[in-house]
């Protein structure tokens, strides 16, 4: 290891301190930024009304062991059956998402906004950084790694014989925007839960078919194995009510 | 670290001993592993600052890691009146959920702090 290395206090006071600083309130000022530019989409009245119909049907399969089995078996009917169930869908019919998707302006241009609210940000945070702190170690993390995360810890550096665990500016940006995740999460309240990582599968997952659930949902409450837990409950009540008496 | 309590949790109880039906409310369970994911976040990023201002270095920061988390479990469990089970439906859920989560915050904690108070 090589000898420790002395940093100038001025490195914490307008490096360290700054960054993180900024950093923590771009990322508040991106929440209410987004929270903006949020647009109250009318929803399409037959997407809801699928939704409402799977919600539905899931909490038949959830609550299905607290009715008798003829109840369930005419609500797994009226749900199931190949004529006018709720959640048979026709061949042929099932519309594609994809071309919705074209077809509707509005979806695309919120689409749009999102990606804009998260990038723009970024990128000019990262400019800022790389324009005036870069290539000086700034911080040290205390604990040894190895020469593996150079590349990643030292960005800007190109010094191989800086002992690894010293941090660039740059790489102490990047450290900051992985690691303030849970205290955003924390000071902006749940909204804010949903952090970059989700809203990128959200968005890989955009153009799914509300057909698909409604099938998914169909082969589920096909299979439920129906048992009816009132019988079992008379045991239970027994069970309270003797350990009420004594 | 607030446990909001599951509505049927004096029902829960004395059904563990029977072959229990699961009869938990969807919404208070995500809520209670809401609040789990909070006070972990919360305290990895309190160990995280101690950890830095007490000036551990490699292993024994990650040992006060676990030794945090370790304490935030007991915590729960004792937040949970010690029936874990009338709060959540396994174990898992008070002991390992959000483990590795707050490892991140905790390692940005502990280095800032630590490089605040000891580097330069």
């Amino acid at each position: 290891m090589a000898e420790d290395l002395v940093l100038d206090t001025a490195i914490r006071d307008w490096v360290l301190i700054p960054l993180s600083v900024v950093m923590v309130l771009i990322g508040i000022l991106r929440y209410f930024v987004s929270k903006l530019m949020r647009s109250s989409q009318v929803p399409d009245p037959k997407i809801v009304k699928e939704g409402q119909v799977i919600v539905r049907a899931r909490n038949l399969r959830a609550g299905a062991n607290f009715i008798p089995p003829k109840s369930f078996r005419s609500r797994r009917v009226y749900f199931n059956n190949e004529e006018n169930g709720l959640l048979f869908v026709p061949k042929g019919q099932a519309q594609n998402a994809q071309a919705q998707m074209f077809s509707d302006p509005n979806m695309a241009m919120d689409m749009m906004k999102k990606n804009l609210s998260m990038i723009i940000p970024q990128t000019l945070t990262f400019a800022w950084v790389n324009f005036f702190f870069s290539g000086f170690v700034a911080a040290k993390i205390p604990f040894p790694l190895t020469q593996r995360f150079r590349t990643m810890l030292q960005n800007g550096i190109d010094l191989s014989t800086v002992d690894v665990s010293y941090v660039s500016s740059r790489s102490w940006y990047f450290l900051n925007l992985f690691g303030l995740r849970g205290l955003f999460s924390l000071i902006l309240g749940e909204e804010n839960a949903t952090d970059d990582t989700q809203r990128m599968m959200q968005m890989s997952g955009f153009g799914f078919d509300p057909t698909k659930s409604l099938g998914a949902e169909k082969d589920g409450l096909d299979i439920v194995q129906h048992e009816w837990a009132l019988p079992k409950f008379e045991h239970r009540a027994e069970a309270v009510l003797k350990k009420l008496i004594r | 670290m607030a446990g909001h309590s599951d509505s049927s949790s004096s029902e829960k109880k004395s059904s563990e001993a029977m072959n229990d039906v699961p009869t938990y409310s969807a919404e208070n369970l995500q809520n209670n592993m809401k609040v789990i994911y909070y006070s972990r976040t919360f305290m990895s990023i309190i160990g995280g600052v101690l950890a830095g201002i007490l000036g551990f270095t490699g292993f024994m920061g990650f040992v006060l890691y676990f030794l945090v988390m370790a304490i935030t479990s007991i915590g729960l469990i004792a937040k949970a009146k010690f029936s874990v089970h009338a709060y959540f439906d396994s174990w898992n859920r008070i002991i390992l959920d959000g483990f590795m989560g707050g490892l991140m915050s905790f390692v940005l904690f502990w280095t800032f702090a630590y490089d605040i108070v000891h580097i330069f």
